[in-house]
């Protein structure tokens, strides 16, 4: 497996994780704040949740994670989503206003109703993209495969 | 009436889909037997794709995003134990519509005329009296309006016009709709999660939560005239309202779940003619056969699933996050509070959003009102293909001549006709209907939700064999389901001459 495939894999993951992050980094936007300010919040966010997002799709090909199984996937994002909100908020200058603790479980509550989204399109959209992909790309044609299978079940 | 006894021989004609003469068959009520077919097997419990999607696209509306939070705001979040009961309820409801429907093949409808054939025409007649209003339509095109500027009117027309070109053009119209309301619910979950992440604390999810065990909290105020029709309103729409459960079978066999898979699909007009024959009764598999009551097992894993983690589960997380929504925007301008008391829906949704920008930027608005043209949008799509649906299958199975057409051409018929109602009244008349019989529509859309649990008992512990019957305990929920719905309507109508709010 190439850099290149693992990357390809990666892709539908990715997108929706840097679609949310940088709608969340909008969010953030502070009114008058200078537009340099809102960039670097909505990129604090998009870059980490873009990066598991996409480090799910590589694990999803190496199988660690089963389309569509949902279980697994709470638990990752209930691990990633509050590291990357944290991560916002300590690149922003910001700081969780409640204190770590808090900030962080309120966030891995939130991130369960992430994970339901974001395995909701992630599935939608994968199954499309392997398709497009299986021909030039090993990996993305077993990971077809997979799927082929498991909706054949 | 041979409901209980292993499947019968019996002496139908063969034909197309018709069962041969020495057939196993199911009797079940005074309508066609249903032949034995096999069962298929049933895909893994752990899914995320299926026909649930168009319960959560039609669930989550207006109660969801609205009229909880509104409750939560006024009443404090204990208010929400209501809403843990309505929700939890229409899970359990899901759970034995699907089973009617997965064991059969057929819709509730034709379940209801095996049991008594008017229950089914008082549903027919109560769809059209209660979903042919297109006031359905304005809170999502009144936020679109907000952002855009362009008049909902225009919006709403062309949203209508739209969903008819799209269902008509389709090959098969569950396919088109699925991966639609798939990828508007995922945006939507994934949206409302970020959103809540950004504006709520760990205080507000907490109260939240907890208000949802304080069983049997009502404020002195919450029982008044002014306010209980309002609670009993916000209740049915707790999850999905009116007759949208007794839609769900449709999309279910559409999605060929259980027995469904021997059904065809319903196509779009311009692909009617590829449609194949539409048997005229489902099917019943052999519930002596260990290894056929074995699928049945894993369908019903299947279904469960769906009931708890993507409907109650979808449905819990986007009222918590409307609701962290609404407290963060009264802390911020607690003047939103007497807003949404007094004023009417749309400035109470617009009041939100301004008191969200206020928290964070203009931009969070925007969204905020997005997602509220994005429920808007997710509701239109289910309920005109549901209503739809619904009114073509009842009357393709039950008005006589009407089998010469296709089901497509019901379903094409329908739709139209909702459409062009829709737009006339859009222009010229009252989009929720006449002013002097809104109170019976209210009336109607909640009765029809006790109705439908009544019917349900009837049909499930009467029309299928006994080893797939529901358990002792559901049937108490669904009558509890029953007597929560009819017995809140009621008490409201006597206690304080209002229906619902």
């Amino acid at each position: 497996m190439t850099a290149r495939h693992r990357l390809e894999l990666a892709l539908p993951g990715a997108s929706i994780g840097a679609g949310a992050g940088a709608m969340a980094g909008g969010l953030t936007l502070l009114a008058g704040q200078p537009t340099g300010v809102a960039g670097l919040s909505a990129l604090a966010l998009a870059v980490p949740l873009a990066l598991f997002g996409g480090m799910y799709g590589m694990l999803l090909g190496r199988g660690v994670f089963r389309p569509g199984a949902f279980g697994p996937v709470g638990l990752y994002w209930m691990a990633a989503f509050p590291m990357s909100r944290l991560a916002q908020e300590l690149l922003t200058g910001q700081g969780p206003a409640d204190g770590v603790p808090a900030f962080l479980a309120y966030q891995a509550m939130v991130a369960l109703g992430f994970a339901i989204g974001f395995v909701w399109l992630h599935e939608r959209l994968m199954p499309r993209w392997l398709i497009r992909r299986a021909t030039a790309n090993p990996p993305a044609a077993a990971l077809l495969e997979t799927y082929v299978r498991h909706a054949r079940r | 009436m041979d409901t209980s006894k292993p499947p019968a021989a019996a002496t139908a004609p063969p034909g197309a889909g018709q069962p041969s003469t020495d057939e196993r068959v199911w009797k079940a009520g005074r309508l066609e037997p249903m032949p034995i077919r096999k069962l298929p097997d049933a895909p893994p419990s752990v899914h995320l794709l299926g026909p649930t999607v168009f319960l959560v696209a039609l669930g989550v509306g207006m109660g969801e995003s609205y009229m909880w939070p509104r409750l939560v705001l006024l009443f404090g979040p204990e208010i929400r134990w209501l809403f843990l009961i309505g929700v939890t309820l229409q899970a359990v409801v899901m759970l034995e519509m699907a089973r009617y429907a997965m064991a059969t093949g057929e819709s509730i409808f034709t379940g209801a005329a095996r049991v008594f054939k008017p229950l089914m025409w008082f549903f027919f007649a109560v769809a059209v009296l209660v979903y042919i209003w297109p006031g359905h339509l304005s809170a999502g095109a009144a936020a679109f309006e907000e952002i855009t500027g362009i008049p909902w009117t225009v919006t709403a027309v062309a949203g209508l016009i739209l969903v008819g070109v799209v269902f008509s053009l389709a090959k098969v119209i569950y396919n088109v709709l699925e991966n639609v309301l798939s990828l508007l619910i995922g945006t939507l979950v994934l949206g409302t999660a970020v959103v809540a992440a950004m504006v709520g604390s760990w205080g507000d999810v907490v109260d939240t939560i907890t208000g949802m065990f304080a069983f049997g909290y009502l404020p002195p105020e919450a029982m008044s005239a002014a306010w209980f029709p309002v609670i009993v309103g916000a209740c049915a729409f707790a999850g999905p309202s009116g007759m949208q459960q007794m839609w769900y079978t449709l999309h279910l066999r559409d999605s060929g779940a259980g027995m469904g898979v021997h059904i065809p699909r319903i196509r779009g007009l311009r692909h009617a003619g590829e449609e194949e024959a539409m048997p005229s009764r489902g099917f019943m598999f052999d519930t002596d056969d260990p290894a056929e009551m074995a699928k049945w097992k894993g369908w019903r894993r299947w279904v469960t699933f769906d009931a708890l983690l993507l409907f109650w589960g979808v449905t819990m997380l986007v009222t918590i996050s409307f609701t962290v929504i609404a407290q963060a925007a009264v802390r911020q301008n607690p003047a939103v509070r007497e807003v949404i008391r007094n004023e009417d829906r749309e400035v109470a949704l617009t009041a939100m959003a301004d008191a969200v920008s206020s928290a964070g930027s203009s931009v969070l608005g925007v969204i905020f009102l997005g997602f509220i043209a994005l429920i808007g949008l997710n509701a239109t799509l289910g309920l005109f293909d549901s209503f739809s649906r619904g009114q073509a299958d009842m009357t393709y199975n039950f008005v006589p001549g009407a089998k010469k057409l296709k089901m497509s051409h019901l379903y094409a018929a329908f739709l139209w006709g909702v459409i062009v109602f829709g737009i006339l009244i859009l222009l010229f008349g009252p989009a929720d209907g006449p002013s002097g019989i809104l109170d019976t529509l209210a009336f109607l859309s909640t009765f029809a939700m006790g109705a439908y649990c009544v019917t349900l008992l009837l049909v499930n512990n009467r029309m299928l064999p006994k080893p797939i019957r529901p358990r002792w305990w559901t049937n108490v929920i669904i009558g509890a389901g029953a007597v929560f719905y009819l017995g809140m309507l009621l008490y409201s109508l006597f206690a304080y001459g209002v229906v619902v709010g």
